[in-house]
C-alpha cells in the first residue's frame, strides 16, 4: 500500500516534541520501585508459604516413616485390619494388608520428598532471584 | 534484563513511544503519559521474557497498543468532535501543536485504526510491522489504513 505524501507530510511537520523526558522518567523509575516493593513482598509471602509447605512434608515423612516402622514390626501372621463379611476381596485385602499399607506409605513418601525438593528449589531460587 | 539496561532503552526509546501514544489520544499530554508509564511498567514487569531478537521499540508499541486499548475500553465515554475542542483548548493538550485539526480528525477513527493510521505515517511502519504490532492480519491493517485514510482525508479536506 503506498503512502498518501499530504497525510505524511502532515504527520511529519506535527511530530511533537518533548522537553519533559528527565522528569518522565524519574516519574517512571519512581513507579519501577513501587512496583519492585510490591513484586518482593509477594515474593516474601510465596517464600514464607513455601517454607511451611516443606515443614508440612517433612513432618508427614517421619510421621510416615514412624508409621512404616510399626508396620514392619507387627506380627508377621496377624493381619492389620479385618472386615467382617470375609468375600474375596475383602479376604484378599486382609491377607495382604502390611504389603498395601507399606505401598501406600512408600508412595505418600515419595511424593512428600518429591515436593521437599521441588520447593526448596523454588525458595532458593526465588533467593537468587531477590540477589 | 537489569533495570539499569531496561531505563537506557527507554530512554532512547521514550519520545517515539509517547508521539504515538500522544497521537493515539488525540492531543491529550497527560493521558497519554499515564498510558506510557502503564506500559512501561507491564514492559518492565514482563522484560524477562523479552529475547533480544526482534527490536525493543516494536515490543514497546506492541505493549503499549494494548495498554492504549485496555484503557479505551474501561473509559468507554462517548467523545464528539466537541469534546474534542474543548479537551485540546485544555491546558493538558500538546501546546506545541498548531494544527490541531489532526487531532480532532483522528479523534472520529475507532482506537483500531487510528492506531494502523498512526504507525503508517508518523512511526513508518510496514503492513506487516503493524500486523505484528496490532496482533491483526495483514489484511486488516490494509483496511484500516484505508478506511482511515479517507476518512482524515476527508475530515482534513486534502
Amino acid at each position: 500500500m503506498n503512502k498518501d505524501k499530504a497525510l505524511e507530510d502532515l504527520f511529519l511537520a506535527q511530530k511533537p516534541q518533548f522537553d519533559d523526558n528527565e522528569a518522565f522518567t524519574a516519574s517512571l523509575n519512581k513507579r519501577l520501585d513501587a512496583v519492585e516493593y510490591i513484586k518482593q513482598h509477594q515474593e516474601a509471602t510465596i517464600r514464607r508459604y513455601k517454607m511451611a509447605l516443606v515443614v508440612a512434608f517433612v513432618v508427614g515423612i517421619i510421621s510416615g516413616g514412624v508409621a512404616m516402622a510399626f508396620v514392619l514390626f507387627m506380627p508377621v501372621g496377624a493381619p492389620l485390619f479385618t472386615f467382617r463379611g470375609q468375600t474375596g476381596f475383602f479376604a484378599w485385602l486382609a491377607e495382604n494388608s502390611r504389603l498395601i499399607v507399606v505401598t501406600a506409605l512408600s508412595l505418600l513418601m515419595s511424593f512428600g520428598l518429591i515436593s521437599i525438593v521441588k520447593n526448596v528449589l523454588d525458595i532458593v531460587n526465588m533467593r537468587k532471584h531477590l540477589v | 534484563m537489569t533495570r539499569e539496561g531496561f531505563i537506557e532503552l527507554v530512554e532512547r526509546e521514550q519520545e517515539a513511544l509517547r508521539s504515538f501514544l500522544l497521537y493515539l489520544c488525540c492531543g491529550n499530554k497527560e493521558e497519554a503519559n499515564d498510558i506510557a508509564q502503564d506500559a512501561l511498567v507491564k514492559a518492565y514487569l514482563s522484560s524477562a521474557g523479552y529475547q533480544e531478537k526482534g527490536r525493543f521499540r516494536s515490543w514497546l508499541f506492541k505493549i503499549a497498543h494494548n495498554t492504549f486499548l485496555n484503557h479505551k475500553a474501561s473509559c468507554r465515554t462517548t467523545e464528539s468532535i466537541e469534546e474534542a475542542r474543548t479537551l485540546i483548548s485544555n491546558s493538558t493538550a500538546d501546546a506545541s501543536f498548531e494544527h490541531q485539526d489532526l487531532y480532532l480528525a483522528l479523534r472520529t477513527l475507532p482506537p483500531k485504526e487510528r492506531s494502523a493510521i498512526t504507525l503508517f505515517y508518523l512511526n513508518g511502519y510496514n503492513i506487516k510491522e503493524i500486523a505484528a504490532i496490532t496482533e491483526a492480519s495483514e489484511d486488516a491493517v490494509k483496511k484500516q489504513l484505508s478506511r482511515g485514510r479517507d476518512q482524515l482525508k476527508e475530515k482534513l479536506k486534502l
